[in-house]
């Protein structure tokens, strides 16, 4: 009996057959869903291998590594309680955790928050820059929802809509598209200014497709305003929800958008660096939860032109949905991400 | 977290050269066995030679582009930066305006 | 003859087409079919199909409204049919759905919403930031079955928990089961503080809900 888990964490024991069959089940769930194509019979043979062995810990192979990029670094460890500066935390980023990029954010994680006090955003940027080596990002939440009442001056789609007010929670839609396009391109700008290294556009589509659109279009006003600024986009699920149903980027529905289609989206919007996203079903096992999401990123990767991070991390990616993911789960998922899922990064 | 992702797939920033393959995938979208080869032939090294933390930190040392222990004298921040740009042959937005706000 | 109509009248719902619902649950009617087996075997059907295609974004909210629309309105006729033939339709199970106090997520909990009141659930919808005292009040005014609560940040999570305490402490667990959800929720954490029921997405929800009442 080999010892794995469940998506919300809890330890269970499979044979080695049965992590297989459930690998494979997995497989066909993301082939259904995501109309991509299975693994191939060597490459199920080497994810079993990597969830059936006694090890706690599974690397890569030497030469196999990739680009590790950790979105909201400069706010993570002050959320463990340590007591630290932003920039201190980058330092630590780069010196002790060896990350091959870091990212400044602000505690209050989107656009929206971030633009009456970004000139602060600047200095801090600014300081950053002077004492570190590796890429740094400024990176932030698009963030709809903010755009609607209570927070913002729409009216909510989300009361809208099961009222049957769909003409007037589309029209609410794109009026807070357009005010977030605004705060991006804004904020993106003035970052940019300050030197930072790129932008990252964390956790896109959270509100639906009019999200994902609005991100769009800040990225390319921006790529238009600075050519060489670098744009990364972290998605938030594993597919675009249809929140408004009608909106078209390049011709296509962004609504139901699956990694891999999602990818050529953001290819086309400017995108330098696309971060996919395959969400966890607790109740399923893990080896389960991997198949599909090798499965899905390896299509996604195979897809697009530009480099692929995928996001790994609770309840993505193939690590269990609790605040500390445990080690045998997400090294797994590491190395079969880098290995099989042919990640440029994570 | 952070730290099991480094041990298990992670190039390794600074320490090695995951920090220029980064550089590469950022500024000229290259994908990762690409952007790889790239810095190694920038670098005069054999791709695999990218993650060894041994001979990466001599090269470091020897091009001045930043280590993760940087000794008196070495170069860091800002000045290490001047030196990646030149060796990748990109620009670095930050090292553009510290040049514009100097001279 | 039946298996064509219930085909029908699912392909209606799927389509979001009210009108075309309502003049099958006429026909059905009129060719003495059993209200409440058309609702089964036709509507809900259809209904479930798309909740599935929901959870897969082959479907999109805007036209989810639209066959919860057509549900409500073929359903209607039906069972006020049912209730003159004498056999009266279940009541239907009443839901407090609400985000917890601190959380202002609305977007997952809205899907819930809808997909319940789709499958003749009677939802409560208290909204977001909703108070422990407030799920409480409204369930005991309503009359609900189940309180269900739903939470996107593990910050937030923790209010579940206390509406659990409170039921206890005003002797009101027996009255209510309490069902949770949200983006970081499990089936282990809903089990660790004592929830009746977890559901991993809408579709889960319905059958869950169902079970719990049953």
């Amino acid at each position: 009996m080999v010892q794995t888990r469940l998506g919300d964490g809890s330890t269970i024991e499979m044979t080695e057959e049965e992590i297989k069959a459930d690998i494979e089940r997995g497989i066909e769930d993301a082939v259904d869903r995501a109309k991509v194509d299975p693994l191939s019979e060597d490459e199920i043979e080497k994810l079993t291998d990597i969830y059936t062995r006694p090890s706690k810990f599974v690397s890569v192979e030497t030469g196999n590594e990739l680009v590790l990029t950790f979105d909201e670094g400069s706010v993570k460890l002050k959320r463990l309680a340590v007591s630290i500066g932003r920039i201190p935390d980058l330092q630590i980023y780069e010196r002790v955790f060896c990350s091959d990029t870091a990212e400044l954010a602000h505690v209050d994680y989107s656009f929206k928050p971030v633009k009456p006090i970004v000139a602060e955003e600047q200095i801090e940027m600014e300081q950053a820059l002077l004492s570190t080596v590796l890429p740094i990002y400024y990176g932030a939440m698009p963030n709809l929802s903010l755009y609607s009442q209570p927070d913002g001056a729409f009216p909510n789609p989300a009361e809208l809509l099961p009222k049957g007010k769909i003409k007037e929670a589309r029209e609410a839609y794109e009026g807070m598209m357009e005010h977030a396009i605004k705060d991006m391109v804004y904020v993106g700008s003035k970052m940019y200014e300050a030197g930072a290294d790129g932008i990252n556009f964390d956790t896109t589509g959270s509100a639906g497709e009019p999200d994902f659109l609005a991100t769009l279009k800040a990225t390319e006003k921006l790529k238009e305003k600075y050519p060489d600024i670098s744009i990364e986009m972290g998605m938030s699920g594993e597919f675009v929800l249809g929140m408004h149903g009608d909106l078209e980027y390049d011709g296509t529905n962004l609504a139901g958008l699956y990694p891999h289609q999602q990818v050529k989206m953001a290819e086309k919007a400017g995108v330098d660096v696309f971060g996919p996203v395959v969400n966890i079903n607790s109740s399923e096992t893990i080896p389960w939860n991997i198949g599909r999401t090798v499965t899905m990123m390896k299509a996604c990767a195979e897809a697009s032109d530009i480099p692929v991070h995928a996001n790994v991390g609770m309840g993505v990616g193939g690590v269990p949905i609790v605040e500390t993911p445990p080690v045998d789960s997400l090294s797994r998922a590491s190395a079969a991400l880098a290995e099989i899922g042919k990640q440029d990064g994570l | 977290m952070v730290i099991s992702h480094a041990l298990a797939s992670g190039m390794g920033g600074v320490r090695t050269a995951g920090d220029l393959v980064a550089r590469m995938q950022m500024t000229r979208n290259m994908r990762l066995d690409e952007a790889k080869e790239y810095v190694a032939g920038k670098l005069g090294v054999d791709v695999k030679e990218l993650t060894d933390p041994v001979i990466m930190d001599e090269v470091r040392e020897e091009l001045n582009i930043g280590r993760v222990q940087p000794g008196a004298g070495n170069a860091k921040g800002m000045e290490a930066k001047f030196n990646i740009a030149k060796l990748l042959d990109i620009k670095i937005n930050s090292v553009e305006k510290f040049k514009s706000k100097t001279s | 003859m039946s298996n064509e109509l219930f085909e029908k009248a699912a392909d209606a719902i799927c389509d979001a087409d009210v009108e075309r619902a309502e003049e099958l649950a006429q026909i059905a009617l009129d060719e003495g079919i059993a209200p409440l087996e058309m609702i089964e075997k036709g509507y809900t059907a259809g209904i479930n199909e798309v909740g599935r295609l929901f959870d897969r974004g082959e479907l999109f909210l805007p036209q989810l409204m639209g066959c919860a629309e057509a549900m409500k309105s073929a359903t209607a006729i039906l069972k006020e049919a049912a209730a003159e033939q004498g056999s009266e339709s279940e009541e239907s199970i009443k839901v407090v759905l609400g985000t917890v106090q601190g959380d202002v997520h609305d977007i997952g909990k809205g899907i819930v919403a809808s997909i319940l009141e789709a499958n003749g659930i009677e939802v409560h919808d208290l909204g977001t930031d909703v108070a422990v005292e407030d799920f409480i009040e409204t369930a005991k005014e309503v009359d609900a079955d189940i309180i269900g609560t739903s939470a996107l940040l593990t910050t937030t999570m923790g209010v579940s928990e206390e509406l659990l305490k409170t039921l206890d402490e005003e002797d009101l667990r027996g009255e209510f089961k309490v069902m949770v959800g949200g983006g970081p929720v499990t089936k282990r954490w809903a089990d660790k503080i004592g929830a009746d029921g977890y559901a991993e997405n809408a579709n889960e929800a319905v059958s869950k809900i169902k079970e719990l009442v049953d």
